[in-house]
């Protein structure tokens, strides 16, 4: 039996001891080269802003752990590239686990303390695994390469929509080259790896210690007889060994030392977003800080340094542009393009060693590297990107930051500024009078309490739509039947309510948005209840959210949840079943935003209603187009609106009776884009309070709602 | 160099409103104030000159009117301007358009601009006559509803075009100092962030009294006018009816009330 000490692979067997010390002098280059460019990625992420997401560390890094280990954002909607993906990525750790091993031992172990550990079982065991962790690597890469070359995928082609051909950054060609050289570069390591274990069989193969155990390292060995089979002799392999080991050698340390110059720093910068990302990304924005005399992003620098990280983050996997609305539509955004930009201008500024002057450093405009209005503006804050970004990227808040600077500087449609000028008059979007907030409750057949008057269990927060637009009025009427009928204990601010902000905020108009906030939030805590309801998602998000920020912590819910409670608990009868075939479209602030996902599906099946999914649904729905402002800017003409888009994925569901929605925007949205659709007396748009309605039974019959109630008590 | 922009804080009526009770205005409780339109853009062209300027231009925004007024100013502020003046007494109240004119030209005389803008008119009275009789009282040039203006701080003479009836613009050179009343369009105003005029907060807005500008209560007020109003109403409608209906039901209506009108 062979002594274990001798089932081993001698390094560097054979080998002239200069050749070993040209080896070791490439080896530190190499990490010469790459030390220091991490130093010069980190000294341009220091040229940011600071941010406050360095607390909680270790659960951060915990979670970041399990985020990495499980692949869960990697897979989401791109199963096969996800797994592809986790092929290269635990193979490419262990084979990293695997050298590190090895250079435990040889360099640091032996020599200093004359320890070993690198043989017998424990090498053969070590063999078998990197034999795997390798082939998995390739296997990886060939499908990488394959999905790349073959699939046609059109997030792979990076077509730029924001820039025109001929323009200095419209070419994207560079990025194509990088990941060939990248998948090729990485997939030769692999492959000439797996030549060099088979050619140093060959080479020993008289050698029992070696080759009585080839087959620990399957791979290797099927090489190896495969090339012994095509006449390959001990000599042979003997002689070709060395150059196979230098080019495999040198291309692993170029590998090296690339990595922080290259995309293959995504393994570091892609792994540190995901520790820095944001619980309550875009949910809760940033605040200006008082010291801060300027709003929002107007140079390269005035981003944080965890907002430059996550641009280094990008990968370039184009899922925040296949989830993208105003994408969709033909609107020049692409979130992955807004990242890249960014991400060549602070490339292109940051890296130097001197920091170029202000006036070089602005982002704005069409220049390379820069961001332009209509991209901005185009975006609808719906969070979709943020959602499927596999590495945390945070685009919307890097867009919102943007805007505030382009508000500030009074750059926006025209349209959007009366607006804006409005909502700061009058508190509401409609430019309606304070004193007609409650105008909606004329004519119901019972008196709603004033919140600020006198003590009330849930003081119902309408918002804007739900409190002006005549259609949503019917909606909020039959909302304040129920909880009447309910038995609930409600109330309003009537004129003292305002705008709660939210898409105000989400336009960049902070200045107002702080107004209207902090307003709210005094006229709140002068008044007496224990929580508070709303049917309007935008607003529900930013009480829930933002609040807290200025002050105001409430507990709020949206209404699904309520008369989810309200039925379950017996509060609210139903008194007949529907038997409709509907859909539920997730209204971004409700959904994607809070997760609310559950509440209004359970409701809608304890109507009755049969629910059908439509392709994008729950985390992935799709923005009706109303979100961040854009309700008050009228959509181009010439292409689709995202609402219509929405329009024509219903419509694909055989027997659809009802495109169900609970929120004010979506209902004014898809009841409009209905009507373009085609599919106008097919199905109908209705919020799910309407539904609801139909399934109770009111005593009373009042004048406004009188055929309503004819209807229903049949 | 100094320009001087004369502006105003105007009233908005809300959807339903109701008359005083001494019936000569609109109970306060249903307007909505705000700038006046005419002025954000005579600012906004004042503001054009001090930025497209190599020397130093001071922009000082004046206006007459109680506390509430100090609102429109800080806008004023927000988008720029240098300073503000605000002139009030109480005795100010009911007074014309002459002499709010009389009350900004003692102003002026104290400030000493090279140029003094102001709207053309205020979107709630509409006498337009503010900004001409301050130029009477300063005896300077003026021209009115300034639709386009060539100048530059230091020059002595302004081209201007006016706006005229039918689509007609009337170019004028205009001797300087002098009082110009600006049109709307003549420029795109800027939008003032909310953050802008929480900042335009600590810049200080200068309260004037009357005998600071050589004036007493005596001078000012429904006394010193030489107009004053006696009853503000809304008049009874018209017989303009809206028609509904199907097309023939319109049809069958008009031909009625034709029929009724020849008496048949």
């Amino acid at each position: 039996m062979t002594d274990p000490t001798q089932i081993t692979r001698i390094l560097f067997q054979d080998f002239d001891p200069k050749a070993i010390y040209l080896f070791y002098a490439f080896g530190y280059l190499a990490i010469a080269i790459f030390i220091h460019g991490c130093y010069v990625q980190v000294r341009k992420y220091r040229r940011g802003k600071p941010d406050e997401s360095w607390n909680q560390i270790f659960k951060r890094f915990w979670d970041m752990v399990k985020t990495m280990a499980s692949h869960r954002t990697l897979v989401r909607r791109d199963k096969k590239a996800g797994r592809a993906h986790g092929l290269i990525f635990f193979g490419f750790v262990l084979l990293f686990i695997g050298t590190a091993t090895i250079t435990l031992e040889y360099d640091i172990l032996e020599p200093l303390f004359g320890v070993r550990f690198w043989y017998g079982n424990f090498y053969l065991l070590f063999s078998l695994v990197l034999d795997v962790a390798g082939f998995g690597v390739i296997a990886g890469l060939l499908y990488m390469m394959y999905r790349r070359k073959w699939m046609n995928l059109p997030k792979l082609d990076y077509k730029r929509v924001d820039r025109q051909v001929g323009d200095p950054d419209y070419d994207r060609s560079q990025y194509r080259r990088e990941d060939w050289a990248f998948l090729w570069s990485f997939i030769l390591i692999g492959i000439t790896g797996f030549i060099l274990e088979a050619t140093r069989l060959v080479w020993l193969s008289e050698t029992p210690s070696v080759w009585d155990h080839r087959f620990w390292s399957p791979v290797g060995a099927l090489l190896a007889h495969m090339m012994e089979a095509l006449g390959m002799t001990a000599e042979i392999a003997g002689a070709f060994r060395p150059y196979l080991w230098w080019f495999h050698g040198l291309l692993s340390l170029t590998f090296i030392a690339c990595i922080p110059y290259t995309k293959i720093k995504h393994i570091f910068t892609a792994a540190a977003s995901l520790m820095f990302k944001s619980p309550l990304v875009g949910r809760r924005l940033p605040i200006i800080p008082v010291e801060q005399a300027n709003a929002g992003y107007k140079t390269i620098t005035d981003l944080t340094w965890k907002n430059l990280l996550h641009l280094d983050a990008c990968t370039k996997c184009g899922r925040c542009q296949e989830a993208c609305p105003a994408n969709a539509v033909g609107a020049p955004l692409s979130p992955r393009d807004v990242i890249l930009s960014l991400r060549e201008f602070a490339n292109k500024t940051l890296n130097a060693k001197e920091l170029p002057a202000e006036a070089e450093l602005d982002i704005h405009g069409k220049s390379p590297g820069q961001v332009m209005q209509e991209t901005l503006w185009s975006c609808r804050t719906c969070l979709a990107c943020v959602e499927i970004c596999p590495v945390a990227v945070e685009h919307v808040p890097i867009i919102v930051q943007m805007r505030r600077n382009l508000v500030e500087a009074g750059e926006m449609e025209p349209i959007l500024e009366k607006t804006l000028q409005t909502i700061h008059k009058t508190g509401n979007s409609f430019g309606e009078s304070k004193r007609k907030r409650a105008a909606w409750a004329k004519g119901l057949p019972f008196e709603i309490k004033d919140a600020r008057t006198e003590p009330v269990d849930i003081l119902w927060f309408v918002g804007d739509y739900a409190s002006f637009d005549p259609r949503n009025q019917k909606v909020t009427r039959s909302f304040a039947k129920l909880l009447n009928k309910a038995g609930v204990n409600f109330g309003l601010l009537f004129e003292a309510e305002m705008n709660a902000g939210n898409d105000i905020r989400r336009v960049g108009e902070e200045g107002l948005y702080e107004h209207l906030a902090t307003s709210n939030i005094g006229t709140l805590q002068s008044c007496d209840f224990k929580s508070i309801v709303t049917t309007d998602p935008h607003s529900f998000n930013t009480i829930r959210n933002e609040y807290p920020d200025f002050g105001g912590a409430f507990e709020i819910n949206h209404y699904t949840t309520l008369v989810k409670q309200l039925i379950e608990s017996g509060q609210i009868k139903l008194k007949k079943k529907l038997d409709y075939r509907v859909t539920f479209h997730d209204p971004c602030h409700l959904g994607r935003y809070n997760k609310g996902y559950d509440a209004p599906r359970d409701v809608i099946k304890l109507l009755g209603c049969e629910l059908v999914e439509m392709g994008r649904n729950r985390d992935n729905s799709f923005c009706c187009g109303a979100g961040g402002g854009r309700i008050w800017i009228p959509d181009p003409v010439g292409i689709e609106k995202p609402s219509a888009n929405r329009m024509r994925e219903a419509g694909q569901i055989e027997g659809l009776d009802v495109f169900i929605v609970s929120c004010p925007k979506d209902l004014t949205m898809f009841e409009d884009a209905l009507k373009t659709s085609g599919f106008e007396g097919q199905f109908v748009v209705r919020e799910l309070i309407e539904l609801i309605d139909e399934c109770i039974e009111y005593d009373v019959v009042d004048i406004t709602n009188e055929a309503e109630v004819i209807t229903t008590s049949d | 160099m100094k320009i001087l922009v004369a502006v105003k804080q105007t009233a908005a009526l809300e959807e339903d409103f109701e008359i005083r009770d001494d019936g000569l205005d609109v109970d306060e409780d249903f307007m909505m104030y705000d700038l006046n339109e005419w002025d954000d853009f005579s600012l906004e062209e004042a503001m054009k000159i001090k930025e497209s300027s190599d020397t130093d231009v001071e922009v000082v925004v004046v206006s007459v009117g109680p506390d509430r007024v100090d609102e429109s100013l800080r806008k004023c502020l927000a988008k720029g301007a240098d300073r503000a003046i605000r002139v009030w007494d109480d005795a100010a109240e009911g007074s014309d358009a002459i002499v709010i004119g009389r009350i900004l030209t003692e102003v002026i005389k104290k400030e000493a601009p090279d140029m003094v803008f102001a709207g053309v008119q205020s979107s709630d009275q509409a006498y337009a006559s503010t900004g001409i009789s301050v130029a009477s009282y300063l005896n300077w040039p003026h021209a009115a509803v300034v639709a386009d203006l060539q100048y530059k701080p230091g020059d002595n003479k302004a081209v201007i075009r006016r706006e005229l009836e039918g689509g007609m613009l009337q170019e004028v050179e205009i001797n300087c100092p002098a009082v110009l009343t600006i049109q709307l369009g003549i420029n795109k105003p800027r939008y003032a962030s909310l953050r802008g005029i929480k900042q335009a907060a600590t810049k200080p807005i200068e309260e004037v009294s009357l005998a600071e500008i050589g004036l007493s209560a005596n001078d000012v007020g429904v006394g010193k006018s030489m107009s004053r109003v006696r009853r503000m109403y809304i008049p009874e409608k018209g017989r303009a009816t809206m028609i509904e209906g199907t097309i023939s039901e319109q049809a069958a209506k008009i031909i009625q009330i034709i029929n009724e009108f020849k008496g048949a």
